[in-house]
């Protein structure tokens, strides 16, 4: 349409977005100094430092300077990419951070896309056949996995699958010991993430499952569905076309709100299985008092759902000029 | 589903079936064979490869392949040669010599000599390790008068060095490419370059370490293996699955959970070796803060030393890998240990009881006496089982003590520096002379905060002190022994901390992996013995 | 409001849910009376499977704890958390909300964008964080499933106020001299109860869900018997004795479900133009 409200619109959608992380910023460096102790006295219980040798580590990660100077320092790395450095690690912060990224984005991505179309399956399939048994027995499915919590999902699997029906794998990226390469690499990744992307997506599948059944309903009860029924398309195109589309909308809004919902569990699901994720990273971070770390998750992770926020807002725009963007 | 306490026969048999192979003559016993890839799991991964700084499990284990150490040890903890051909000490105890071995090359090519003992006495452990600091703090220079000898010169005789003289505890690091540089941030702690019978091939950092046969090692016959291949992986189940599907033969130090050992130790190609930890004496501590107003009164921690049943925590938190703790002094430092004349406190809750109310403390309110809070070290799950039985124990006999939990690094600084604690829960490890690992706990003069593991209960007994320091220069060794003896006596009458469990670790391998443990040092030494049959 | 209640009654998986709830509550409830000595004496012998001896009707963990006990007590521990942690961020949601829906311009701006920052992070990413900072405990626990639940709230109660804050009856509340504050509380708040209400079933069943899984990782509260803490714990012996997953592990669904079916009950309730066909 017209390219000056967009423009100005996108200004201050980012402009917002800029705050938005200057905040979660400054939070979560406040919030990690209220830990007791410091990343010094977690080395110093394997390595049994010395008083002085104490002192030169602090000095050398700055730890002992004060605290508005130690976030201006951490503020000013920010603008450059600089997430700082990870002594557990012994690298930056950066680094072990994109080279764990691609496991929590195939994660995170799969669980979506999984629940998504087998939740719109699903809803679809029950609003079609809304009151008969097959409808409640779908409902009821989708119920308990709403009600169930990932990680007792997760364990479940893994006492199925691994343990009594040993086909799947249980922890870890890949089989260690195996030197593969290429395709067969690629596919003993893949059976790694099975359990993981079906135990992270059942929440997800009830979600979407729900709202695409209501929604397909609200849609099918409408006139211009009765209308096209009456004028003979027949029922398959009415729902692909008509209904399913319109159906979408608030399906897509939803996926978009998701994003943040499925790091968080992205957290649970790495630590059970053993992925080599973000997510994992960042629970070891908290546990290791590992601050720069853990300050280098929250900022990524923040970043990436403000990204997808933007994205989302962006989509709406262009998909339903209808949509008002204050 | 009953009980899965792998019974002491089973380890017997297993010990008695090593011994066995060993006492054979020559000719019966199995040759080893050459060649294959020996495998490893192990966690957590090591942030270095070399342990002269670092006292850390992982770090200790994989470098002692790379770099070989001046002595190695029998089960006995007798030191063996291995760099040193051979060594005496002079009378009076101040000067110990040592015979190098001749011909032995770093494996860069370059000559092995007496200088990169110095260096690494001087500049490394005595400065950067943990231990090494106070093992080494009597020893004032080292002499080189020859590319074969050194000779410690010390201020006042050291009996405990000795028996910390192997590779994984006292790691002789290349002067040639650490002297003048900063130590803990050389590239070679990376790439290491060391004396022993694996080199050093690739690192992939938290994932694997890959060694290979050292061709040019000074003995011309070991190692046997092609490859010493080590994966780090964090999950417990799946280490037992690789051991059992042959992706590894070994996993050392009890890294497995307690019911898969029992389950594998039962399958007919695995074995299990509990030997080889006497040179770390594990063992779990309780101390009490002696400033906190109840436990400053000895008949409260006689009382609890009475309602804590050290056989219940060792079958059901530790899975009775180990015995129950007796005395500050492992059972295994068979030079020291002794429950001759050692108060016991047997498990007895209405004692307990008993001496509660005669120090003062009777129940109140709600049948509770007073409060008090235990903090067990985060390190595993089993101190904080055994703090959730203590707490049990406590509510019986009217004291109500709450758990706390928190991570590593909060624990040192709550226990160690601010000593905002009352009771808490340690593993340690006693290493393989009392005055290296257990003087630290009770030594007045160890009494350093922000150091950990150090004096935690801020025990000051001076007839103690003497005890232990006299015990430090003493070489008459069974005059030592008597010395260890009182010194035993005396913590278990006063009781600063109760030792709970004396633990049993276990390395479980495959069968087909041979001579992985021979001697007191087991996995944590060079290995190059090991070998794997067809 | 009694027919709301007959309604709500005659639901079928309404009533569902409430029996599953009272079954959970009277657990709760009976916990004391029936296990007076709490949920951590060990003397029975470890990892008795269900049946296996008649006094311990559920079996035994690893360390001999009855397992029938720590699921009462945990079912204490469950609820007391989810009521605490919803009243929490009820109080917050709720007045950051109404604040902003009311006020408008800069007001809701401000507290909005702020709003936001709070939901860039991951919930549950932040929830770790909070509780293994602060140390577990559970207060922290608390403090931690509040602070990452309100802002949903507050966008509903927001929401809410912006519909209502142009209807007649306001403007002439305003026009009388009423004060903000009492205009918020009084009179625009009750009008909003109904989707309050119906948000606090969910926000209580993720408040569980959360904890539950907070106490799994090993930051629950050491002195407190979750169920969490039961499947925690029980994680080393999966393979071998996996009831000591399943026991607790039904007992948190089954609270979970209750909880949210009640939700849909009172959802249908309260908007009956939504029933679903």
């Amino acid at each position: 349409m017209s390219g000056s409200p967009a423009l100005s619109y996108f200004v201050r959608r980012l402009s917002q977005a800029v705050l938005v992380m200057f905040v979660v910023v400054l939070g979560n460096f406040l919030l990690i100094q209220l830990a007791p102790g410091d990343l010094v006295d977690v080395l110093g219980g394997t390595t049994d430092l010395s008083p002085e040798q104490a002192l030169a580590l602090r000095q050398r990660y700055g730890l002992d300077q004060p605290l508005w100077m130690q976030f201006l320092h951490y503020a000013g790395n920010l603008l450059h990419f600089d997430l700082g450095f990870s002594p557990r690690q012994g690298a930056p912060v950066v680094n072990v951070l994109l080279e764990r990224l691609p496991t929590t984005l195939a994660l995170v991505f799969l669980s979506l896309f999984l629940s998504v179309a087998i939740g719109t399956a699903v809803g679809v399939l029950a609003a079609r056949r809304a009151g008969t048994l097959a409808d409640f027995g779908l409902s009821l499915v989708v119920l308990l996995f709403y009600a169930t919590p990932s990680f007792i999902i997760a364990l479940l699997l893994i006492l199925g699958f691994s343990v009594y029906l040993p086909w799947l794998p249980s922890a870890g990226l890949s089989t260690p010991g195996m030197d593969l390469e290429g395709f067969a690499k690629l596919s003993d990744i893949g059976r790694h993430f099975i359990l993981p992307v079906i135990a992270l997506s059942t929440f997800y599948t009830a979600i979407y499952g729900r709202l695409s059944r209501a929604a397909m309903l609200e849609v099918l009860s409408q006139d211009f569905i009765r209308t096209a029924r009456a004028k003979g398309v027949p029922e398959r195109g009415l729902l692909w076309r008509h209904a399913l589309r319109n159906a979408l909308m608030p399906i897509v809004t939803m996926a978009g709100l998701q994003v943040s919902s499925l790091l968080g569990g992205a957290v649970l699901i790495e630590t059970v299985f053993g992925l080599p994720g973000i997510g994992r990273t960042a629970f070891d971070a908290v546990m290791e008092r590992d601050t720069n770390m853990l300050l280098g998750v929250l900022f990524m992770s923040s970043l990436g759902v403000v990204c997808v926020n933007l994205l989302v807002d962006l989509l709406y725009r262009l998909v339903d000029p209808r949509v008002e963007l204050a | 589903m009953s009980s899965f306490g792998l019974n002491r026969r089973h380890l017997l048999l297993a010990g008695a079936a090593m011994s066995l192979d060993m006492t054979l003559p020559a000719a019966l016993r199995a040759a080893p064979r050459r060649g294959g890839i020996l495998t490893a799991v192990l966690w957590p991964a090591p942030q270095t490869l070399t342990a002269a700084a670092t006292t850390a499990g992982t770090e200790m284990l994989v470098s002692a392949k790379i770099f070989d150490g001046l002595c190695g040890y029998d089960f006995d903890m007798r030191p063996q040669p291995l760099l040193a051909e051979s060594w005496d000490i002079s009378a009076d105890g101040l000067r110990m010599r040592f015979n190098l071995r001749k011909g032995v090359r770093w494996h860069d090519g370059t000559p092995f000599t007496s200088k990169d003992v110095a260096f690494s006495l001087l500049k490394v452990w005595k400065v950067l390790h943990g231990r090494g600091r106070s093992t080494f703090a009597d020893v004032t220079e080292v002499q080189t008068p020859d590319d074969t000898t050194a000779v410690f010169v010390l201020k006042r005789p050291a009996p405990a060095i000795m028996k910390a003289l192997f590779s994984a505890e006292s790691q002789i690091l290349p002067a040639h490419l650490y002297d003048g540089t900063d130590i803990l941030q050389n590239p070679f702690n990376l790439k290491p370059v060391g004396t022993g019978p694996y080199k050093f091939v690739s690192f992939e950092r938290g994932d694997n370490l890959v060694l290979a046969r050292n061709e040019d090692y000074w003995d011309k016959e070991l190692p046997y293996v092609d490859r010493f291949v080590f994966r780090f992986v964090p999950d417990a189940a799946t280490r037992a699955a690789m051991l059992e599907s042959s992706q590894a033969q070994i996993v050392p130090n009890g890294l497995l959970n307690a019911p898969d050992i029992t389950r594998l130790g039962k399958l007919p190609d695995i074995e299990l070796e509990s030997r080889g930890y006497e040179h770390s004496c594990g063992m779990q501590l309780m101390d009490f803060n002696l400033d906190n107003p109840h436990l400053a009164n000895l008949k409260v921690r006689q009382a609890l030393a009475h309602a804590i049943d050290r056989n219940w925590i060792l079958r059901n938190v530790w899975s009775n890998f180990g015995k129950a703790a007796t005395g500050p002094i492992h059972v295994k430092q068979t030079d020291f240990y002794t429950t001759e004349g050692v108060p016991a406190y047997p498990y007895d809750i209405k004692k307990a009881e008993a001496l509660l109310d005669e120090a003062g403390f009777k129940r109140g309110a709600g049948g509770v006496r007073f409060t008090i809070t235990i903090d067990p070290l985060p390190y595993g799950d089993e101190p904080l089982r055994a703090a959730e039985y203590i707490r049990e124990q406590c509510r019986r006999i009217g004291i109500a003590m709450t758990v706390r939990t928190q991570d590593f690094g909060a624990f040192v600084k709550r226990v160690y520096t601010d000593r905002d604690f009352d009771i808490n829960i340690v593993s340690a490890s006693t290493t393989a002379d009392p005055t290296i690992g257990v003087q630290r706990f009770y030594w007045s003069k160890n009494f350093i905060k922000g150091v950990a593991f150090s004096n935690g209960s801020h025990y000051a007994n001076p007839e103690v002190d003497a005890l232990l320091e006299a015990a430090q220069t003493e070489l008459d060794a069974s005059k030592r022994r008597d010395l260890f003896v009182r010194f035993q006596r005396i913590a278990m009458a006063d009781l600063p901390s109760l030792p709970l469990v004396f633990n049993d670790r276990v390395t479980v391998t495959r069968k087909t992996l041979r001579d992985h443990t021979v001697g007191g040092v087991g996995p944590f030494d060079s290995q190059s013995k090991a070998w794997l049959a067809a | 409001m009694r027919r709301k209640l007959k309604t709500l009654l005659q639901h079928p998986s309404g009533f569902v849910g409430f029996v599953l709830l009272a079954a959970i509550l009277i657990m709760a409830a009976s916990a004391g009376t029936l296990y007076p000595e709490g949920p951590w004496p060990m003397d029975g012998t470890p990892t008795l499977w269900p049946g296996e001896e008649p006094a311990y009707l559920l079996g035994t963990d690893a360390m001999g704890r009855d397992l029938l006990a720590g699921l009462l007590y945990g079912a204490r521990v469950s609820l007391a958390i989810g009521l605490a942690a919803t009243a929490v961020a009820l109080l917050v949601g709720v007045t950051v909300g109404a604040f902003a829906g009311y006020h408008g311009g800069l007001i809701d701006d401000a507290l909005m964008r702020f709003t936001d920052a709070m939901q860039t992070i991951p919930s549950f990413l932040f929830a770790v964080v909070i509780v293994g900072v602060l140390t577990p405990s559970l207060l922290t626990i608390i403090c931690s499933i509040a602070l990452v639940s309100w802002p949903t709230v507050a966008r509903l109660v927001r929401a809410e106020f912006l519909r209502l804050r142009s209807m007649d009856f306001v403007l002439a509340c305003r026009t009388m001299g009423m004060s903000d504050v009492r205009i918020i509380f009084r009179q625009i708040l009750p009008n909003c109860v109904a989707p309050i209400i119906v948000a606090s079933s969910v926000l209580v069943a993720t408040a569980i869900i959360i904890e539950a899984s907070l106490s799994f990782l090993g930051l629950g509260d050491p002195n407190a018997m979750s169920w969490g803490t039961m499947i925690g714990a029980a994680r080393p012996s999966l393979r071998t004795a996996w009831y000591m997953t399943l026991v607790p592990a039904a007992a948190v669904v089954a609270t979970v479900l209750a909880l949210n079916l009640i939700g849909d009950a009172l959802n249908d309730a309260f908007n009956p133009r939504r029933r679903e066909r």
